[in-house]
């Protein structure tokens, strides 16, 4: 299943197109996921620790737009945004 | 009464005049108009201007809820507020949000103006890219969201 990753702040550096686009095999959760965005950080940016730092440091949210913790399963297809910390005003 | 909008800066301006028209009433003997403007100096270096980046839906919910919330939390049950924030590039000097408030009595405005600004500091999913003179661009480091 294909899982977009949609990017925000800090994490747009990750990639231009705003997007990165992950070809899942079975339901994981995020925080398998988080580890499948740092392997792919670390293949792509060797080195990069501030890159690694701002996934471990981010929140994620649903294609529903709500706040989903570490335990959630995505077991479909579907957009998931990365929110790094925040900061507006 | 509840306005909320992200002002895209590419296409339109952020406008105190909007905030003015929504929040007047004879109902309301307080009124009280915060704005957020960028500075010259962060850090010890000198900004030039600000890209806000922002997750809309997520911004709008956000800010819903902080209204619906200072009902019970703060027990003001009359009121109107005006909520807009940028998103897009913003030079030095010029406003990033607006934060109008509307109430019976200047005690609680000051206090549902505050608590608005102090809750969107906390949980609104906005970003900020700092521009410099001398140095490169800077994403702001920021508070984590908590799960």
């Amino acid at each position: 299943m294909k899982i977009v990753l949609e990017l925000f702040g800090a994490s747009r550096d990750f990639n231009e197109k705003g997007h990165i686009d992950f070809e899942i095999q079975k339901p994981i959760l995020i925080k398998e996921f988080r580890k499948v965005i740092s392997n792919y950080l670390n293949e792509k940016f060797k080195g990069n620790d501030s890159f690694l730092q701002i996934v471990k440091n981010s929140a994620f949210c649903s294609e529903e737009n709500e706040i989903i913790s570490d335990n959630y399963k995505i077991t479909k297809a579907q957009k998931i945004s990365i929110i790094p910390p925040i900061g507006g005003g | 009464m509840l306005h909320t909008k992200i002002v895209d800066t590419k296409k339109e301006q952020i406008k105190v005049s909007d905030a003015e028209k929504f929040i007047a009433s004879s109902k309301f003997g307080a009124n009280i108009y915060f704005t957020g403007t960028v500075r010259n100096l962060n850090d010890n270096k000198e900004v030039t201007g600000i890209t806000y980046d922002s997750h809309d839906e997520m911004v709008i919910k956000s800010f819903e809820e902080i209204y619906n919330e200072t009902e019970q939390k703060l027990n003001i049950q009359d009121k109107a507020v005006f909520i807009e924030h940028v998103k897009g590039y913003v030079k030095l000097g010029e406003m990033s949000i607006i934060i109008a408030v509307a109430c019976k009595h200047r005690d609680q405005a000051y206090v549902l103006s505050r608590y608005i600004i102090e809750e969107i500091k906390k949980r609104t999913p906005i970003w900020k890219k700092e521009h410099y003179i001398k140095e490169d661009s800077q994403w702001l480091k920021g508070n984590p969201i908590k799960t």
